[in-house]
């Protein structure tokens, strides 16, 4: 049977909700002291003493580093950017400079945990303080031009000042978006252990233990071959686990130095300052239309703040690069703000979920202005070239998306006057939102094993996030090999295996899932190869093709043979067949290859209270083969979840003296809870792309959450008649 | 975590005596928000004293003349799903149903719920950050930082925090009885005398002393009991404090309002009763909305809004009025 396409559960759901997938920070390892980190309180300045004595002398303390013992760090290449596996260029503990508020400043190892964050109040720093730079409006004014980080900074294709210019319908207006914190269920942890000769096993929260070990390997000086990764189960990432941070490093050094394993943990505040953030944008948007509403052209520049120390860029006017057409052209540029915080870093749906706010938006206030239908706008502009490259896209259903979106919304019942539709005491609201997301191809290798018993082991450094990997990953083994899913175990999460890539930018499956569908077809040849002709061939006058496998067996359906793979590797004498996957393609191939989306809100406000709560979304997905529907909609419905946050509750707020973000816990931080959150509604609407991945793939756990936050603010617009180019939307801009 | 040792005791002298005797010894009740502050150092108390095992203080009783007995430790779901509680004073039910989660409800005790401290993210703050509260003299960050969810009554220089209870807000509306027993005995204080303004002393949410134990909160009874309803205005569906809160009661003629009570959270360092509206209400009718929010206006003269929460001198004054129809619908 194929699995593929069918809803299989999660491999690991019983073993994760009977606790017996361990999660980092739960791994026993003999022997092993813990470490809390200090850090500071001020935002800029230095640290003049650091009195560590008390500390020292508290109950259970071992080891007390700050930037006088520490030893010294390798610096990581310059320039520095995210293709490097490295958080910030900023390395803890090597000297006194203070750049943001809760940056590490010591760290203090103990017997228990308890002990050692209790060791760490006992610290007391002087400090020398110098005003805190934040970002804001004052700021803003002093963006500078960043060099190159992931795409260009800047593009121009065509005219677009022209096509503004000359527009009969113009639109220029700035919208911005709030920093945000990741907050997965499972704080950072990293447990460091050495082995005597000389070996470092690192059980880490990762999503790219590859990652991980290159980097610990240039900041230590060791070889990538002594370090093992090991990052099995993860309770969430969102992006905040996708490069190395400081505690993983402060982790393997003082290892080092004491000689034992140390356990490294993060306390839910310290999240705040020292795994990344996504930073808030200012956004302005210029689109220029004929009055039937063909774009003539687009503008869209963005500012972010960033440390004081890299230049992380939020690509937030990525978007309008290849999403729609525009007749003279499109410009897009982006600047940063050096300010007194960490780096931030990708958060789901990094560049695309910011700037699509603006531009979504845009074009919602565009359709207005001409009158036309925000769906048809968008049917209207609708490309089949990537306007950026010139190149075709490999699938773009964006179309469909739109049409069988609207269908299912019930859009033709809206009635598109602001405040028109009620129920009850309630304005209610409907809008709408497209997207793009970048598809990432990335080398990814795997192996596979079929053992005498018929049954096989799939090895590959992937990561399961929490997304389902070990499911979608035993289904494409299981289909490729002709085995039943209970045949197949999954290892992930250790660099012992096969390399992998980060699991970042919703590529695992299309990547990570390539090779192994690439190990598992290098097997079943082997086997079809040795039933053809190997010992007594038993399928001698068969033809390659003539030969499937199905249910454990290799079948020549014309002569009504078949055998086993255990029977033929017993016939052969042979313990296993090992199948290799490399999966090595171009960064790009000649087409451009997307994921798209169309997305649906509705809303009710309550007018006398300025209360906007979502009633009920459909998401049409256009991210090709679905090879699972029940994890893929547990990934849109997470993702819509997500944006739901973005657009109404999300918010790291700064406190405008101390330069620090404040609310640094679940109760402050906002996410919505299941009383938010009304049904969802989800299609799948793409077909097979093979430019995306060989096994048909596109990208969806980061698309789900992008434009969420557009489509209900065009809803809240279309309730209320006020436009919010702002988030998150609160009660008081509504009132 | 600082330190600590825990004991339990099951017998209210010895455990008046021990926290009469020793500021650094704490009750802990269902500890959901006492854990909370001890793990963001707001809190260091260096032994906590159980009184979760003290007798007879869990029960919910309906008393023969109308009004109600609830026990310090009486649970907040058992107090919000008790047959009497609802039917007797809805609003006490719903401001406990409207609060915190399930599970929380089921740990929480009414005596630790009335004594929670605020949710100021400078006070709750891992780090010292300025803040009076806290660390008296240290100075009050909020005043001039980000105060969207602080006071826009009676606040000071000092501090200008809210506090985060519901049902407090439900007590002083409807003039409950804190009943305290203290080293030198019982006593009753008036619920709306219960919390304080902060005034230079903000670490004082509250008129207790040392070694009060808070016995039950009593419920006289009121002509207004039944029509009366609490309104939770939040920035999310459920799991959060309130932005501002009414919790109203009202005793009708026909249709015209024969007296109210109107208590609002969100509002001030403690639950905010607003007298002059309750002095203008009578004899409003409940379809008059302009005499309605005339007569609420009165209560909001004195209104003084911080950088960031001006929005809650008009949303106040909306839900308020909102609550008033519904209680006044209930009648
Ligand atoms: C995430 C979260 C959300 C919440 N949301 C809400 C909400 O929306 N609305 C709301 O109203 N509350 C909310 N709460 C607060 C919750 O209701 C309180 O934490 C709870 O009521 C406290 O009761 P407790 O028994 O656990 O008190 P404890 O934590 O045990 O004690 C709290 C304080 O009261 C003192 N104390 C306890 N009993 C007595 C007594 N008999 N006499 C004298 N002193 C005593 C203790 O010494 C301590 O100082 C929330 C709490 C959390 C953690
Ligand atoms: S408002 Fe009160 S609790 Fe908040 S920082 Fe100021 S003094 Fe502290």
């Amino acid at each position: 049977m194929n699995t593929i396409g069918q809803p299989v559960s999660r491999v690991d759901g019983r073993l994760k909700v009977t606790g017996g997938a361990r999660y980092t920070a739960d791994i026993p390892i003999e022997g092993v002291v813990h470490a809390a980190i200090v850090h500071s309180t001020i935002a800029n300045g230095r640290t003049v003493s650091i009195h560590t004595m008390a500390a020292e002398n508290a109950p259970g303390v071992l080891a007390v580093f700050t930037h006088r013992n520490m030893p010294r760090m390798n610096p990581t290449p310059k320039p520095w950017s995210h293709l490097h596996p490295h958080g910030q260029s900023y390395l803890p503990l090597q000297d006194e400079q203070i750049h943001y508020a809760g940056q590490p400043i010591a760290l203090v190892v103990a017997h228990t945990l308890d002990q050692a964050i209790y060791a760490g109040r006992l610290i007391k720093v002087n400090y020398e303080i110098h005003p805190a730079v934040v970002f804001g409006p004052h700021t803003t004014k002093e963006a500078v031009q960043p060099p190159r980080f992931l795409w260009p900074v800047a593009s121009l294709v065509g005219d677009a000042e022209k096509g503004i210019a000359t527009a009969a319908v113009k639109i220029e207006q700035t919208y911005t978006t709030a920093d945000r914190h990741h907050n997965p269920m499972e704080p950072h942890a990293t447990i460091a252990a050495w082995e005597p000769d000389g070996t470092l096993t690192l059980y880490d929260t990762t999503q790219h233990i590859f990652g991980t070990r290159e980097l610990v390997s240039m900041v230590l000086g060791i070889p990538q071959e002594k370090i093992n990764v090991i990052a099995q189960f993860l309770g969430g990432g969102f992006g905040c686990k996708g490069y190395v941070w400081p505690h993983t490093l402060l982790a393997a050094l003082a290892a080092k130095v004491l000689n034992r394993p140390v356990q490294v943990q993060l306390t839910r505040a310290q999240l705040y300052s020292m795994v990344g953030h996504q930073p808030a944008t200012v956004q302005t948007i210029a689109l220029g239309a004929t009055r039937d509403g063909k774009l003539t052209g687009i503008r869209h520049d963005s500012i972010s703040p960033t440390a004081v120390f890299d230049n992380y860029i939020e690509y937030a006017a990525l978007c309008p690069r290849s999403l729609w057409a525009a007749g003279e052209g499109i410009w897009t540029n982006h600047k940063i703000v050096h300010v007194n915080r960490n780096t931030p870093t990708a958060l789901r749906a990094p560049h695309e979920a910011v700037g699509h706010f603006a531009l979504e938006s845009a074009m919602d206030e565009l359709a207005y202005a001409t009158g036309i239908d925000p769906v048809e706008l968008r049917l209207l502009n609708d490309t089949e070239i990537d306007p950026d490259t010139g190149r075709p896209f490999s699938t773009r259903a964006l179309r469909k998306c739109l049409t069988e979106g609207a269908a299912r919304f019930g859009w033709n019942k809206r009635t598109p006057e602001p405040r028109s539709m009620r129920e009850g005491r309630y304005l209610v609201g409907q809008g709408m939102a497209g997207a793009i997301y970048t598809h990432w191809r990335w080398p990814a290798k795997a192996r596979v094993t079929v053992r005498a018993d018929g049954s096989a082991l799939v090895e590959a450094g992937t990561h399961d996030l929490g997304t389902g990997t070990y499911t979608v990953m035993q289904q494409v083994a299981a289909d490729t090999l002709g085995l039943p899913l209970e045949k197949v175990t999954v290892r992930i999460g250790d660099t012992r295996l096969p390399k992998s890539h980060a699991s970042i930018g919703s590529a695992t499956l299309a990547n990570a899932g390539a090779s192994i569908m690439l190990a598992a077809k290098a097997i079943r040849d082997k086997a079809i190869q040795l039933a053809m002709t190997g010992r007594d061939a038993l399928f001698a006058d068969a033809a390659r093709d003539d030969v499937i496998v199905s249910d454990g067996r290799l079948v020549f359906a014309k002569k009504n043979l078949d055998i086993t793979y255990s029977e033929l590797l017993a016939r052969n004498d042979l313990s296993s067949l090992t199948g290799d996957g490399d999966y090595d393609p171009a960064a790009e191939g000649p087409k451009a290859t997307f994921s798209f989306s169309a997305v649906f809100a509705e809303v009710h406000v309550d007018p006398e209270f300025g209360l906007v709560r979502l009633n009920r979304f459909v998401g049409a997905y256009d991210c090709g083969r679905i090879i699972n529907p029940k994890t893929a909609r547990s990934q849109a419905i997470g993702g819509i979840t997500w944006g739901i946050g973005q657009a109404l509750l999300e918010k790291s707020e700064t406190d405008p003296a101390m330069g620090r973000f404040l609310n640094r816990n679940y109760s402050g931080y906002l996410v919505p809870t299941s009383a938010d959150i009304p049904e969802l509604d989800v299609l799948f609407v793409g077909d097979f792309d093979e430019e995306a991945s060989p096994i048909g793939v596109k990208g969806l756990g980061e698309l789900t959450s992008v434009s969420v936050a557009p489509a209900i603010a065009n809803a809240v617009y279309h309730a209320t008649g006020t436009r919010i180019r702002h988030l998150p939307i609160m009660v008081e801009d509504l009132l | 975590m600082h330190p600590f040792t825990f004991s339990r005791t099951t017998d209210p002298a010895t455990a008046i005596a021990a926290h009469a005797q020793d500021p650094y010894l704490a009750f802990i009740a269902g500890g959901t928000d006492l854990i909370g502050l001890m793990k963001d150092h707001a809190a260091l108390p260096e032994r906590l004293l159980d009184i979760s095992g003290l007798p007879a203080m869990a029960r919910i009783e309906a008393l023969p003349d109308g009004g109600l007995r609830i026990g310090a430790l009486a649970r907040m779901s058992d107090v919000a799903a008790d047959v009497e509680v609802r039917r007797r004073f809805p609003v006490i039910a719903e401001s406990l149903l409207f609060a915190a989660s399930g599970q929380l409800r089921n740990m929480a005790s009414m005596g630790g719920n009335i004594m929670q401290r605020t949710r100021c993210t400078y006070f709750r703050d891992e780090d010292d950050l300025p803040c009076n509260k806290r660390r008296p003299g240290s100075g009050c960050a909020a005043l001039y930082g980000l105060n969207r969810l602080h006071a826009i009554f009676g606040w000071s220089d000092d501090c200008v925090a809210t506090n985060p209870s519901d049902v407090a807000v439900a007590f002083a509306a409807l003039d409950a009885n804190v009943i305290v027993q203290g080293p030198r005995g019982e006593r009753s204080i008036t619920f709306t005398e219960f919390h304080r303004l902060p005034g230079n002393t903000p670490e004082r949410d509250n008129v207790l002393e040392r070694g009060d134990l808070i016995i039950s909160i009593e419920i006289p009874p009121r002509i207004e009991g039944r029509a009366s309803y609490y309104l939770k205005l939040r920035d999310r569906q459920s799991y959060e404090f309130a932005l501002v809160s009414a919790a109203a009661a009202v005793a009708m003629d026909g249709r015209r309002i024969r007296s109210a009570r109107v208590a609002m959270g969100g509002v001030a360092h403690k639950p905010w009763r607003l007298t002059a509206a309750e002095a203008a209400l009578p004899g409003v009718s409940l379809d008059d909305i302009e005499a309605l929010k005339a007569a609420i206006a009165t209560s909001f003269i004195d209104a003084r809004p911080l950088a960031h929460n001006g929005f809650k001198v008009e949303l106040g004054q909306r839900v308020a009025l909102r609550a008033l129809q519904v209680a006044g619908g209930r009648a």
